[in-house]
């Protein structure tokens, strides 16, 4: 899209901006007011470092959504707007917004560790594709995974028949596996403890960790369920941030655990679902949600510790790392469950530097997977992410994000890292110790 | 859209290296974007996994799911990582011509 130029209508510009009014927004206002734009924030950032140009610092994409609260909505910015760097919304800066919030941001957060007031620069890039998706200026690759999501209930368009038969696929390899035909992957079944969902990459093309998950669960005598309709646990409507479309999303997973009478909703490996469901879907459908929202890195743990599964962990030999997802991690709270999990699973485990709350994004957040346009920077950025795992030694990189393990894959191909990337289930499930028969 | 040029010939291709147009793909086309991922030859399972995905395509206008690939073929899941290491759709997907899948891939 760079140097793209765009075409904006007038009406849909006016919504744009009152995007920035929301006066009951106290959170906008000050953050938009808060950058002092001392560029602290430049070398957290990986489009930065991996590229080295002035206007892929964090402090420059945020100064462009604030600019133009300045010139509609601030006193000075009206009158005087050369002196208080206000900007109009035309079409020029729209083509650059979209350029810089859409294609060179993943929305990862590390800025917001290492800016020296806290800002939350992901929250205004969020407000500044808010703005461009009211002026339908959403890269055409993202929005098609959203429609594909709103139109058919999940974001690759599986018919529901084809899903189930490969459910149906799985369950019998499973038992046969097993040996036992309670070893199942339920779906559509109603008042079960648990309502599971998937990375729709899982049954299209991945379905290792399905049959893993189900093994898991196998092993702890789970009462769970797939909805054969809505089991997509993604929600891109975070990341073209209509709200409209993500509301939508959020609200079908939210009624089909009721209409299944679900207990509790089980976030499958995904950063942005997880958050997208368990953080923004209160928000989104503007209520409490009824039923408990846990991660699947939680229910794990809590399986291991409350004995309901139990792992020999010599039986995953090789040298682990972890990837730590944004979502689940820095913007989820969840990294010592991880490596609780992760160091049950496993007896070699050598930490990236840095991990944990100030790992580097994978490289594929915010979108940028699905967004062809700017694969070239997704790549470029991507190799800070291969030379943090080549650094470690590590055989295997273990990670709770099919979104991760998507472009970690690829920079393993890149960058030629010689290593293999799973998910926590696939790790845990290898390390089962199965003894319910 | 960017411009992607194999061996001498040059093909329209999206961001991530997928034919814009679908129908300029042939078996030439499948060699060359084969090698660039570091398939040097294409061996007969590696046709089979192409040629039921491409079929697919041309009768639903998308990918198969992985469970037809591998039941129309007979190859285990793993063989199919195996045959092509950026899998199945950034994978064979692209050395089938057809448009990148929407999604975490």
């Amino acid at each position: 899209m760079e140097g793209n130029m765009v075409t904006i209508d007038n009406t849909k510009r006016d919504k744009a901006i009152d995007l920035l009014r929301s006066e009951s927004d106290s959170k906008l206002v000050t953050h938009l007011n808060a950058c002092v734009r001392c560029g602290l924030c430049a070398d957290s950032c990986m489009y930065y470092l991996a590229m080295k140009e002035p206007k892929y610092i964090p402090s420059v994409k945020v100064n462009m959504v604030s600019s133009i609260y300045r010139k509609y909505c601030t006193f000075e910015g009206k009158i005087a707007p050369a002196l208080v760097n206000a900007k109009k919304l035309d079409e020029e800066m729209a083509a650059e917004m979209v350029d810089l919030l859409f294609g060179a941001c993943t929305m990862c957060g590390r800025c917001v560790k290492h800016c020296s007031i806290g800002v939350d620069i992901p929250f205004l890039v969020k407000k500044g594709r808010e703005m461009l998706a009211t002026m339908d200026l959403v890269p055409e690759t993202l929005q098609s995974t959203v429609d594909a999501a709103v139109n058919t209930g999940n974001n690759m368009g599986i018919p529901t028949e084809e899903f189930v038969d490969t459910i149906k696929w799985m369950e019998e390899e499973l038992t046969d596996e097993m040996q036992d035909e309670r070893a199942r992957i339920p779906l559509d079944e109603q008042d079960k403890e648990l309502f599971y969902t998937l990375n729709p990459r899982e049954p299209k093309f991945f379905p290792l960790s399905i049959s893993a998950m189900a093994k898991i669960f196998y092993a702890a005598n789970a009462e769970w369920t797939l909805s054969s309709k809505y089991y997509d646990v993604t929600n891109y409507g975070y990341f073209n941030a209509n709200t409209k479309e993500a509301t939508i999303i959020a609200e079908n997973l939210y009624n089909e655990v009721h209409r299944l009478h679900g207990k509790r909703l089980i976030l499958g490996e995904c950063g942005h679902g997880s958050r997208a469901n368990r953080w923004e879907g209160p928000n989104y459908l503007k209520k409490k949600y009824d039923f408990d929202t846990v991660t699947v890195v939680e229910l794990i743990a809590e399986y291991i510790r409350s004995g309901k599964i139990t792992l020999d962990k010599t039986l995953n030999k090789e040298i682990y790392t972890i990837h730590d997802p944004c979502n689940l991690v820095r913007n989820g709270g969840l990294m010592d469950e991880i490596r609780f999990v992760v160091k049950n699973a496993v007896e070699n485990l050598v930490e990236m530097n840095p991990y944990g709350k100030d790992n580097f994004c994978c490289g594929g957040g915010g979108g940028a997977l699905a967004m062809s346009e700017y694969n070239d920077r997704r790549l470029k950025i991507g190799k800070i992410k291969a030379d943090q795992i080549a650094k470690t030694g590590a055989k295997v990189v273990i990670t709770p994000c099919h979104n991760c393990v998507d472009q970690l894959t690829q920079l393993n191909h890149t960058y030629k890292l010689g290593v293999k990337i799973v998910t926590i289930s696939e790790i845990v499930a290898d390390a089962l110790v199965i003894n319910n028969k | 859209m960017a411009q992607l040029e194999l061996e001498g010939k040059v093909f329209e291709v999206d961001g991530d290296g997928f034919l814009t147009d679908p129908g300029v793909w042939n078996d030439e086309v499948a060699k060359l974007f084969a090698k660039s991922d570091g398939i040097e030859d294409l061996s007969e399972k590696h046709w089979a996994v192409v040629r039921i995905i491409r079929r697919n395509f041309e009768e639903k206008g998308n990918a198969p799911m992985i469970r037809t690939i591998c039941q129309e073929t007979g190859l285990k899941l793993r063989e199919i990582y195996e045959l092509f290491p950026l899998g199945p759709a950034r994978g064979a997907c692209r050395v089938a011509g057809l448009p990148k899948p929407d999604g975490c891939v």
